[in-house]
């Protein structure tokens, strides 16, 4: 993290392009092709019927953490109360959800 | 103009990471996490009462015969898309670079503004193969959720929009640096919503 900072205060004295646009670019292709590939399994039926609604749901979640941890900078060392704090409104989301499901 | 605020933008003594940089800074992005934690719970109500719902058509239209996939498609790839271009401004504040900044946030607004248009026009269009608010619990459950996503949706654009024109106005330091990275924060939440939007109403709905 130090080191991090101080490559980036040097290279702005230099370089403009800093090395990490690259993740964040990757990040992106990465999610592109995880909606890509959430599109296909329902419009092309090449996904088992009955596993297609986990699988789908599987590809989103994996992009909603990608988010999280690429694009939002959340990271687990050093947030650690923001990532308690996320985690917690994610828990009592899915316990909201599930239940408003059930009952209805 | 651009010239001035040019300078004005350089010339400040930014850190690398303002978000980080003091107190008052940190506690605000901390506090945006906050209140991201609440919109989840929000949004989690809002889909548990869509799926609850989404079958109580009232002899309308059913989910599979109402969703059109290339549009939802087409709204997903410029939402993913503005959600990389907001990442790349706040990038620009790392490098102290405001044109890099004001660009990126620029087309991050444009962006928002093309999704939210498809939406009304989707919204429309589904108004008039008689699915409406109040057509059926679906219909209800439907634009509760998707509204909401839309609102928020407009909130963001404005929200940038407004500090687009502050940071012409004052230059990139650490009174607008902040702003723009929650702003930012803001906006990968609504493409998270909606990452489950596609996933849960579009692609669950065609599913059956």
């Amino acid at each position: 993290m130090e080191t991090e900072v101080q490559q980036n205060q040097a290279q702005q004295e230099t370089d403009p392009t800093p090395e990490s646009a690259v993740k964040h670019l990757l990040s992106f292709a990465l999610m592109i092709g995880l909606t890509l590939v959430a599109f296909a399994a329902v419009m092309l039926e090449v996904v088992p019927a009955g596993m297609v609604i986990p699988f789908i749901l599987v590809l989103a979640v994996i992009q909603v953490f990608l988010q999280l941890f690429t694009f939002m900078h959340l990271d687990l060392k050093n947030n650690r109360m923001t990532v308690t704090f996320v985690m917690m409104g994610l828990i009592i989301g899915a316990i909201c959800a599930v239940a408003l499901f059930v009952l209805g | 103009m651009s010239a001035q605020v040019e300078h004005k933008g350089t010339q400040a003594h930014l850190p690398p990471h303002p978000e980080k940089a003091t107190m008052e800074s940190r506690n605000k992005v901390l506090g945006f996490w906050f209140l991201i934690g609440a919109e989840t719970v929000l949004f989690a109500c809002l889909f548990g009462t869509y799926l609850a719902l989404k079958d109580s058509t009232m002899g309308g239209p059913s989910t599979e015969e109402l969703y059109q996939i290339p549009m939802v498609a087409l709204a997903t790839f410029i939402l993913l898309t503005s959600s990389l271009t907001s990442v790349l401004g706040v990038l620009g504040i790392h490098r102290n670079n405001i044109k890099q900044v004001k660009l990126w946030f620029w087309v991050t607004v444009v962006l928002g503004a093309a999704f939210l248009g498809l939406e009304i026009y989707e919204f429309f269009e589904y108004v008039h193969e008689g699915h409406t608010f109040t057509s059926s619990a679906f219909g209800s459950a439907f634009y509760t959720l998707v509204g909401t996503h839309g609102s928020h949706v407009l909130f963001g654009i404005t929200w940038i929009f407004c500090l687009l024109i502050q940071l012409s106005r004052r230059g990139l330091n650490m009174e607008t640096a902040p702003k723009l990275y929650v702003a930012s924060l803001y906006w990968h939440f609504v493409d998270v919503v909606w990452v489950f939007i596609f996933t849960v109403v579009y692609l669950m709905g065609k599913v059956g």
